[in-house]
């Protein structure tokens, strides 16, 4: 009897432990354009933890309307300001919004025949007919493109030459696809796995843009359900392990 | 203040798509109901498969198709100095290929209801198959020809996916009120995002009444 | 007019080879008689150009409409043979004379439609819509169109089928007066043998696609012995000394007197033959 006993709670404890265990595993929500270097983070994060790290990968928007929404997610690593910002206004976050790296402006054209220059006058010559841009009223590519073209004092010039995507990648698919014959995109796209030898770039002159900033917030959801590993999953992003991962995948600090 | 364009290129490009559908669904629909062969059957796959395809599907392969990369784009940019993508005319394409069963299905069901002896009866008077699609047959597949009118319309106001990929968002031309709409959203402006939505359940709400009433009167004379 | 047809024919218990040759005399009126699935329709489908024979020739006054073997096969439209549906087929989108106008060639005097409507009698219903109108009146608005393009052929396939035996009565008569006014070949597909005798000089006799026989309809429908005929038995009744059978005879009950020791064996739905041996037969018009 005695040893029934014991070997129950044997095996209760161990249950109970393993269900702690099981307890330590987070939810992040992650914009579509940081899912290569997030693999890399994630990896070196559970490397060092004994947190699990879930990813849910989507639009910056569909993932804030989703969080709206009360979506079950401790930590949102956005591409922009914007909607981190939005959620902290609907007193959806623990604390503020941190930036935690910044976007690089790129100009990219799969056209053999196109020769990029850092000047950009060859922009408003004859053999070019379409510029893609992310859609400026939503994505901070598009605005920070926009406002690097004004700066050169071509944006009056090209204007009917622009064709919008709805989002970064999109905006990359017709550079890639070659529909566009040039376009701006994020230094991360052309770095990445399945673009990276595919024509050619050029990186911007970061002083003729403003910063595309990109934050990340520790949401309500997380500090109330995960509090210490939604908390350190959230200072390991600005770790120097982490600022060496997105220099390597194409961001700035 | 909120910029009307959007909608008026959106029934621009339903009108359009809904005459250019009309003109050619009539003959594919015709070809169809006149017994059967692998030909016919394919055809058949190919005009069912925007039912079943996610637009999605539909814009991807024509924004490959449209590049000037490909053979077709390169072909048209160097012979016609023409480039689809980005264009009304490329959209007009999509829209078409897009909502091409919306009109050849009605159509068809509505030739496959008329009997065979009419069509027979016609020619045994002499008449040219030309002469008896024109006298003969459409007028008494009204109801399936408004049917196909009106779905093709209906369903080109609601064209989201295709105009996605290959329309670039450009104002008058590819921006169109589908896209305005996930643009207010996204841009988290839920207020203009709104008054498009709006406009639009309106349009599509009327147009389908309309439909529905005046079959109810056909069908109700034709009971008659 | 002459024509020789070969097809393979499917019909609902399995193909069946139609080989028919036939010559048949301008101006007559022929009728085509046979059981269901015989391949009437089909031969008649031929003649006016809707279904292509695997080999045949036509000729009709001398034009060669269709030979398989020359490659020469004339559409429907170039025929010139007027077509009388069972469903009669007529176009609801037009009214009664729309649909005759509709046959006639655009030079055509119009005075063949007030014709083509009288002879008919439907002058008074030229406006009306076709789904206004009954059985009997949309069949005789389908032989009027049938006629307006003047044929040389008049094809007509069961034409009285679904009308009551009253209006077929009539029509039959009309048939027979525009046969006889526009002097035209005339092939027509009826089961009705009342039908026949009436209206056609010889009958084709159609069996599984081959022809039977092609004569004269009162001779055809002549089976066995001339005083004899087919009937079904349906009762008997025994009133004293008047004794009477119930029986179905050329689609009319008759009662016809006979002795019990005659129907001893019969059942309801019996065939039998009733044979006019001893007592005469009286004949009167009526």
């Amino acid at each position: 009897m005695k040893r029934a006993v014991t070997a129950f709670f044997i095996l209760f404890f161990s249950f109970h432990s393993s269900c702690t265990f099981a307890q330590q595993k987070i939810t992040v929500a992650v914009a579509a354009n940081m899912q290569y270097a997030f693999t890399e983070l994630k990896n070196e994060f559970e490397k060092t933890t004994d947190i699990r790290v879930d990813a849910v990968i989507g639009g910056s928007g569909n993932l804030t309307r989703q969080i709206m929404q009360g979506a079950p997610f401790d930590v949102f690593i956005s591409a922009d300001t914007k909607y981190p910002d939005a959620l902290y206004e609907a007193k959806q976050t623990a604390g503020n919004p941190k930036v935690y790296a910044r976007g690089v402006l790129v100009l990219w054209t799969t056209k053999s025949n196109i020769n990029l220059s850092p000047d950009l006058s060859f922009l408003s010559s004859n053999n070019i007919k379409s510029i893609a841009i992310a859609n400026p009223r939503i994505a901070p590519y598009g605005s920070a493109a926009v406002a690097l073209l004004k700066k050169h004092e071509l944006y009056q010039t090209i204007n009917n030459k622009l064709v919008l995507g709805e989002n970064i990648s999109q905006t990359s698919q017709f550079i890639a696809s070659g529909n566009a014959d040039v376009g701006f995109t994020a230094k991360a796209v052309v770095l990445s796995e399945t673009m990276k030898n595919k024509g050619k770039w050029i990186e911007l002159n970061t002083n003729d843009y403003p910063p595309i900033l990109q934050s990340a917030v520790v949401l309500k959801y997380g500090a109330q359900h995960h509090p210490e590993a939604s908390k350190s999953f959230f200072e390991f992003l600005f770790s120097t392990k982490a600022l060496e991962i997105y220099k390597k995948y194409g961001y700035i600090n | 203040m909120i910029d009307f364009a959007p909608i008026i290129l959106t029934l621009e490009l339903a009108f359009l798509t809904t005459i250019i559908l009309f003109v050619i669904g009539i003959p594919i629909a015709r070809w169809l109901a006149q017994g059967q062969n692998i030909f016919k059957t394919i055809t058949e796959v190919v005009c069912s498969l925007p039912l079943v395809l996610p637009p999605t599907v539909i814009g991807f392969y024509l924004l490959l198709a449209f590049s000037p990369s490909g053979s077709f784009g390169r072909f048209l940019e160097n012979f016609f100095n023409i480039r689809l993508a980005f264009s009304f005319g490329g959209l007009l394409i999509g829209s078409v290929i897009y909502s091409l069963p919306f009109m050849v299905h009605p159509i068809l069901s509505g030739f496959n209801s008329l009997p065979s002896s009419l069509e027979e009866a016609s020619a045994s008077l002499g008449k040219t198959k030309f002469q008896t699609l024109i006298h003969v047959l459409l007028p008494n597949i009204k109801p399936s020809l408004l049917t196909g009118i009106v779905l093709t319309f209906a369903h080109t106001i609601g064209e989201f996916g295709v105009v996605l990929m290959i329309g670039g968002n450009i104002p008058e031309k590819t921006n169109v009120a589908s896209i305005a709409v996930y643009d207010e959203v996204e841009a988290l402006n839920y207020h203009n995002a709104n008054i498009y939505a709006a406009i639009l359940v309106g349009i599509s709400a009327t147009i389908l009444f309309l439909l529905y009433f005046s079959n109810r009167k056909l069908r109700e004379v034709k009971i008659l | 007019m002459r024509f020789s047809l070969q097809k393979k024919l499917h019909a609902s218990d399995g193909p069946f080879d139609l080989d028919v040759n036939c010559e048949i005399e301008e101006g007559s009126f022929i009728s085509l008689y046979g059981p269901s699935g015989a391949g009437k329709t089909s031969l008649l489908r031929m003649l006016a150009g809707f279904l292509k024979p695997d080999v045949g020739k036509i000729e009709m006054n001398g034009e060669v409409w269709l030979d398989t073997k020359n490659k020469i096969n004339t559409s429907p439209q170039k025929r010139a043979a007027g077509f009388v549906f069972q469903d009669y087929a007529l176009f609801p989108n037009m009214n009664v004379e729309e649909n005759i106008l509709f046959a006639m060639d655009k030079n055509a005097s119009k005075k063949l439609v007030d014709e083509l409507l009288e002879l008919t009698a439907l002058t008074g219903l030229r406006h009306k819509k076709i789904q206004m109108l009954s059985g009997g009146q949309q069949q005789r608005v389908a032989l009027a169109r049938a006629l307006a393009r003047k044929p040389k052929l008049l094809l007509l396939d069961e034409p009285l089928s679904a009308i009551d035996n009253e209006m077929r009565a009539n029509l039959q008569q009309s048939l027979l007066s525009i046969h006889s006014h526009y002097n035209i070949t005339a092939i027509i597909v009826s089961h009705d043998i009342t039908e026949i005798t009436r209206l056609t000089s010889k009958t084709i006799c159609l069996k599984n696609g081959k022809i039977e026989k092609f004569a004269n309809p009162s001779e055809l429908f002549i089976e066995g012995e001339a005083n004899k005929m087919r009937a079904v038995f349906l009762s008997y009744e025994n009133k004293g000394n008047d004794s009477c059978a119930s029986v179905l005879a050329g689609g009319r009950v008759v009662k016809i007197s006979c002795s019990e020791e005659d129907v001893k064996d019969l059942q309801k739905g019996d065939e039998i033959e009733i044979s006019f041996r001893d007592a005469p037969a009286f004949l009167r018009k009526l």
